[in-house]
């Protein structure tokens, strides 16, 4: 099959959905597919993969509590009519063609058959979806939505009043399961946290509430904390004689992060919100750590409502040093909690989750149709020719 | 002379307008079929899946005959009354699974049977979301004074009871 991607933030700038288009495209790659991908780029030379095709320079925008790298404009629309022209797509995957980006443009460009995934949740952020009763059109091309979570879904059903097969994001199962366990991780008693933690609602500040209570409990505490930023704002915030407890490390390459997951005895993520999936955590549960995590609707039901991970009360540092001090006593609880993550994690491998993909394209594709640029005279001979139409179910 | 101008730029607009419904109403239309005819597929496939099993040598003489009026009578429902064929169909299936030892002697045929259903799962919830697009899309006023859906019937939502399939 041939399938077209298009992600709407820059390639070569590290995010979720990109990460999550790039390992797409090479899982269907790799079953014998061709994948086009047209994408922002910073800099088209860095772009190193081959499927991917640079539709120019994207702008930065202040989005969802982060900056979001997004392109539109004439000269996005020609390379976007250009790339679907060129490649006579079986069916186009569009992600977050809500996003005044690059997928919102080859959406309103294309006719045919199109797939698109929300990964975005945001129940309460009604600025992004102001703009909703001039997506409607647009949106309503495509021929399936996919949802990453619930939470995605419920956000697309309240925004745009439509409905979606949730599919979650797929990783590597293997990648993180045959992770090395580093000793220095595991010396004594660590709880790892990783994310750029200058970010309020990466929920660092909550962990650190917790410590003071955490070092009377566990006296061997460790906490390693991973993840682009400055660490000494967080330091200077804490009690002087804690400080020893806190190692920073610093941004990880993808092996350092499986391995960090795999060796920590605890992995925490205490994020206040603005996650609508939480891919780390089905990462942290391929490499079978034991995870504590915020109860944000998306995380809990990644961890299977409490059955791969334990949650504590949002915001709430009394109750996660509570969850922690609970299960770090009880060596048991933790082997099982590690084995049961495990086993979870596989329905978010991409062996499960490609063929489901797969299945929602050949839902969308119509017989022997193909992706093709809409244009106006064609409108006008659909339009004059549709009192012919066959007749309907 | 400008109001005739601002006349003539007021009904182009409106006339483009019109085209842009028509439009949409259109690929709605387009999108129905295609999620109806993938449904349809996909149900058919299930009935004759249905058929070969009930042929299998181990099933009784009583069963064998549910399933095949079930399967047939799927088969022939008009699509109106299709998804309620399709429940009879499930539920047959659903208790032929249940009540006996046979889907372990045939690992292969039934393994099929799952992964047909989780497709025909799929396919309901796309089918489903186009038809009430349209038909959300089909009330409206425009739609309605210009009749801009032509002679094309209102498309059927395909009822179905989830714990059946």
């Amino acid at each position: 099959m041939k399938i077209g991607m298009v992600s709407p933030y820059a390639w070569d700038v590290p995010g979720g959905v990109q990460a999550h288009v790039k390992d797409l495209a090479n899982h269907f790659l790799a079953e014998g597919h061709d994948v086009s991908v047209l994408a922002p780029a910073l800099d088209e030379e860095a772009v190193a993969e081959e499927f991917v095709v640079s539709a120019g320079r994207p702008v930065a925008i202040p989005y969802n509590g982060a900056v979001a790298r997004v392109l539109f404009g004439p000269v996005a629309a020609t390379r976007v009519r250009q790339w679907i022209a060129r490649n006579e797509f079986d069916v186009m995957h569009l992600h977050e063609p809500a996003i005044p980006s690059l997928s919102l443009l080859a959406c309103s460009i294309a006719e045919g058959p199109m797939v698109g995934t929300f990964h975005v949740a945001a129940p309460r952020q009604k600025v992004a979806f102001a703009i909703a009763p001039l997506l409607e059109p647009v949106i309503e091309k495509l021929r399936a939505r996919i949802a990453v979570s619930e939470v995605a879904r419920e956000t697309l059903t309240i925004h745009l009043d439509t409905d979606a097969v949730v599919i979650p994001n797929g990783i590597d199962t293997s990648f993180f399961a045959s992770a090395n366990v580093n000793p220095e991780w595991k010396r004594e008693f660590t709880i790892g946290f990783l994310g750029r933690f200058s970010e309020p609602r990466k929920g660092l500040n909550v962990l650190m509430e917790a410590v003071p209570n955490l070092t009377r409990a566990i006296p061997n505490l460790r906490v390693l904390i991973a993840g682009p930023g400055e660490g000494l704002e967080v330091m200077q915030a804490l009690n002087p004689s804690l400080r020893n407890r806190i190692v920073f490390l610093g941004r990880l390459s993808e092996e350092d992060k499986a391995s960090f997951l795999k060796s920590v005895d605890l992995y925490v993520a205490p994020n206040t919100g603005g996650e609508s999936f939480g891919i780390i955590l089905a990462e942290a549960m391929a490499a079978g750590a034991a995870i504590v995590a915020s109860d944000l609707p998306a995380f809990e039901s990644v961890l299977g409502y409490g059955k791969y991970g334990l949650t504590f009360t949002n915001g709430d540092a009394n109750h996660l040093a509570k969850q922690i001090i609970k299960i770090a006593k009880d060596q048991k609880a933790i082997a099982d909690l590690r084995e049961q993550a495990e086993l979870g994690a596989m329905k978010f491998d991409w062996k499960t989750v490609g063929p489901e993909i797969m299945n929602v394209y050949q839902h969308a594709q119509g017989e022997s149709e193909k992706v093709t640029v809409g244009s106006e005279p064609r409108t006008w001979l659909r339009f004059l020719s549709r009192e012919d139409r066959g007749e309907l179910s | 002379m400008s109001e005739f101008i601002i006349g003539l730029l007021i009904t182009l607009a409106f006339i483009w307008y019109l085209t842009f419904s028509a439009n949409r109403l259109d690929r709605l239309h387009h999108r129905v079929e295609t999620s109806w005819a993938n449904l349809d597929s996909i149900l058919q496939r299930r009935a004759a899946l249905a058929g070969e099993i009930a042929h299998l040598n181990e099933v009784d003489p009583a069963t064998n005959l549910l399933l095949t009026s079930a399967a047939h009578q799927a088969r022939d429902a008009e699509i109106s009354e299709r998804s309620e064929a399709e429940s009879g169909l499930s539920e047959a299936l659903k208790l032929l699974r249940q009540e006996s030892d046979i889907p372990e002697l045939y690992p292969e045929i039934f393994s099929e049977l799952d992964s047909i259903t989780d497709r025909l799962r799929t396919a309901i919830a796309i089918h489903q979301e186009s038809v009430t697009a349209t038909r959300k899309r089909r009330e409206k006023l425009i739609i309605r004074a210009f009749r801009l859906a032509g002679r094309a019937p209102l498309p059927i939502t395909y009822p179905f009871e989830d714990d059946v399939l």
